[in-house]
């Protein structure tokens, strides 16, 4: 029986890819509006004309990041010369890279990301900002200085808010405090962890006795929180880097009888039926610390460089936390929905 | 001289009598040749048909094909370059009828090892590539080995195979990314190891190249040499293999050992990209690269598939993505449409299959 020729395809597939790869243009090139607008940030801008801006998100699987989306949506509806398109990064660097790539390909006229980590995807953000495509950066920056501006919340000063609540106003005679601690490899779980210690501190008999990771999961945090309750029955305030943890930490306490007997403080607040601002309307939680979502100041700083052809913009823009508690979980919830 | 394995299968089955197939290896004549030869390269024709949709649907600028500039098709193939290079290894593992779940963990170990030895252990790129490539061949050999002689399924084995080395790659790590800096001294890596993040001459990335490069040596491995025959024959039908004189184990263990080091090599080519090591890189990457191998032609019961239907089948993904994203289509139903590649590819290959369903 004669070999069969296997190789053929497998040879013309490789030709043809770099064949294809090396023989086509590149289509960028449109340096003639340039001119019009010396020194402006985007090589394209003015008004009465139509942008692209290209949103690649880091994860849509989370709520926040979902939020955000919804916020991005809500607020570009504002902003009727923009159409913003959302690429979901799906949680892997890799699939982000090539999300931005594709931006650059349709040459969007801005890119705004969050960066689902920092350093891998710093080369990709780079070669877009210097290509003259200006980058706002979303609640999470690159590794160099390669973009235009940033917007997002202080998870130092928001973890240090919550301390600084539980210190006051939940626990002002002190007591016992565990810290549910997101994934021990990121930095808003670093920071907020910080941020909390360094509030709580405010009042010297406070004690935090417990700092445990819970990966951001509430099954986990149930878990965690469970066994910390068993061994540490004299906790009176536990402090969640996240809601669903938070949350996690409410069905622990529940599962021993002992829901309402320790405070749960959060973080994120999103007023979604399923999140924080819920919560702490129903009871659950004690309350929960804003973490804004910024789209809201990431379109006005588009519209900036854009329409305005703005030359300048501010570098940082930090949006501040709201404190959530049974008084104004209502109002949150009713504003968001508008 | 090549024997078609599938006849070997056949031949066997029939001669003893006493000791009949079970039903689903039962053996039926090809009810469509021509589609048989269509159905072994159905990623190849799915992907020139989806290559030719991508050119028709393609935003144009300028009257520039957006989708066919160089650094899209190159995008595209660097996307796909990780995955598909596990694909490659995961091929003969299926077609020597395992499956192997760990693919993605060992990425993810591969690429803190190299970093760590790098890093902290002050090796040369070299070095450290080499050893963590040997690292990925003993994770596999190990696990083929365990499979083979505890006659553990290679499901369950791989299964296993994925909490270990996402857990050695988190305990190796200290549960932290490694971040690689380029340079000479301590705590730099060796700037030569950044190449694998270059591209050639400013377009063709270097992990797309290590890709297609792997996946030309598997075909000829797979189709050229005593080893490639064995593995299809073993996968065909394990004891008519082993009557014809085949060491079954050896063959086995060795398909596990070249997944193993298909991850490693992917798992360094990460941290080469993204300059920068993150322990649990690389989650779901299995199930990418099975879905790669599916649409590739090649049958879950083994004996049956092509290194070139993988390769094709890795990159109809890979373009499938980019069209639909560079059209802005929601990337949820993205994955609506590879669904229904997965099905359709299955269940083209089922119906020009030599075996009919119980």
């Amino acid at each position: 029986m004669p070999t069969r020729p296997r190789l053929r395809p497998m040879v013309l597939l490789a030709v043809g890819v770099l064949v294809l790869t090396s023989a086509c243009s590149d289509g960028t090139g449109n340096t003639a509006e340039a001119a019009a607008h010396p020194g402006a940030l985007a090589k394209n801008c003015g008004t009465n004309k139509k942008f692209t801006i290209g949103f690649a998100q880091a994860n849509n699987a989370e709520p926040y990041r979902q939020r955000v989306n919804a916020d991005l949506l809500k607020a570009a509806k504002n902003y009727p010369d923009f159409e913003l398109t959302i690429a979901d990064g799906q949680g892997d660097s890799n699939k982000q890279i090539s999300d931005v790539a594709n931006f650059q390909t349709q040459q969007v006229d801005l890119l705004m990301i969050s960066p689902f980590e920092a350093q891998p995807l710093t080369p990709a953000v780079t070669q877009v900002y210097q290509k003259r495509i200006p980058v706002i950066e979303l609640d999470r920056q690159t590794a160099n200085d390669q973009y235009t501006a940033f917007v997002g919340g202080d998870n130092k000063a928001i973890g240090k808010a919550a301390g600084e609540y539980v210190a006051k106003t939940v626990l002002p005679d002190g007591g016992d405090v565990a810290i549910l601690q997101g994934l021990t490899s990121t930095t808003p779980a670093i920071q907020r962890t910080e941020g909390f210690q360094e509030g709580a501190k405010s009042n010297p008999k406070i004690k935090v006795i417990a700092v445990q990771p819970a990966d951001w999961l509430p099954d986990k945090a149930q878990t965690v929180f469970d066994a910390m309750l068993r061994a540490n029955p004299t906790i009176k305030a536990v402090y969640a880097n996240n809601d669903l943890m938070a949350n996690g930490a409410y069905l622990a306490l529940k599962g021993q009888n002992k829901a309402g007997q320790v405070a749960i403080i959060g973080t994120d607040g999103l007023p979604d039926p399923a999140g924080g601002a819920q919560a702490v309307l129903n009871g659950q939680m004690t309350a929960t610390f804003v973490y804004p979502t910024g789209a809201e100041a990431a379109l006005q700083l588009a519209k900036q460089i854009l329409v305005d052809c703005a030359t300048s913009v501010s570098r940082n823009t930090i949006v501040d936390t709201t404190l959530i508690t049974k008084d104004n979980a209502q109002a949150v919830i009713t504003k968001a929905a508008n | 001289m090549t024997t078609e394995p599938t006849e070997i299968a056949e031949d066997v089955v029939e001669s003893p009598p006493d000791a009949p197939a079970p039903k689903s290896r039962t053996r039926v004549t090809v009810r469509w040749p021509r589609l048989s030869l269509l159905v072994r390269f159905q990623s190849v024709l799915g992907l020139v048909l989806v290559l030719l949709g991508g050119i028709a649907f393609s935003p144009r600028h300028n009257g520039a094909i957006l989708f066919l500039t160089a650094d899209n098709l190159a995008n595209i193939v660097r996307s796909v370059s990780e995955t598909g290079i596990i694909a490659v290894g995961m091929t003969f593992v299926i077609i020597a009828g395992g499956i192997d779940l760990s693919v993605g963990a060992v990425l993810g170990l591969a690429g803190i090892l190299v970093a760590r030895l790098m890093v902290d252990g002050g090796w040369g790129a070299v070095a450290a590539i080499a050893a963590v490539l040997v690292a990925g061949l003993v994770f596999g050999l190990v696990q083929g080995a365990v499979s083979t002689t505890m006659r553990i399924q290679a499901f369950v084995v791989t299964l296993a195979g994925l909490q270990l080395a996402r857990g050695l790659a988190r305990i190796i790590s200290g549960d932290k990314f490694i971040s690689i800096g380029y340079g000479h001294g301590p705590g730099l890596a060796p700037p030569s190891f950044a190449v694998l993040g270059d591209r050639v001459g400013q377009v063709l990335p270097v992990s797309a190249l290590v890709f297609l490069a792997v996946g030309a040596a598997a075909s000829v491995v797979l189709n050229t040499t005593r080893f490639g025959r064995h593995v299809f024959a073993v996968g065909g039908n394990e004891r008519a293999a082993r009557l014809s004189g085949i060491n079954v184990r050896r063959i086995k263990i060795a398909t596990f050992a070249i997944c193993g080091l298909t991850a490693a090599l992917s798992g360094i080519l990460d941290a080469g990209q993204l300059n920068f090591a993150n322990p649990n890189s690389g989650t779901g990457y299995e199930l990418a690269a099975i879905a790669a191998v599916v649409i590739g032609g090649t049958s879950l019961f083994g004996g049956e598939g092509t290194v070139v239907g993988t390769l094709a089948g890795a990159l109809l993904l890979g373009s499938l993505n980019n069209i639909l994203q560079l059209n802005n289509v929601n990337a949820n139903l993205q994955l609506v449409v590879t669904a229904t590649i997965i099905v359709a590819a299955a269940a083209l290959q089922n119906l020009a299959s030599r075996r009919r369903a119980p």
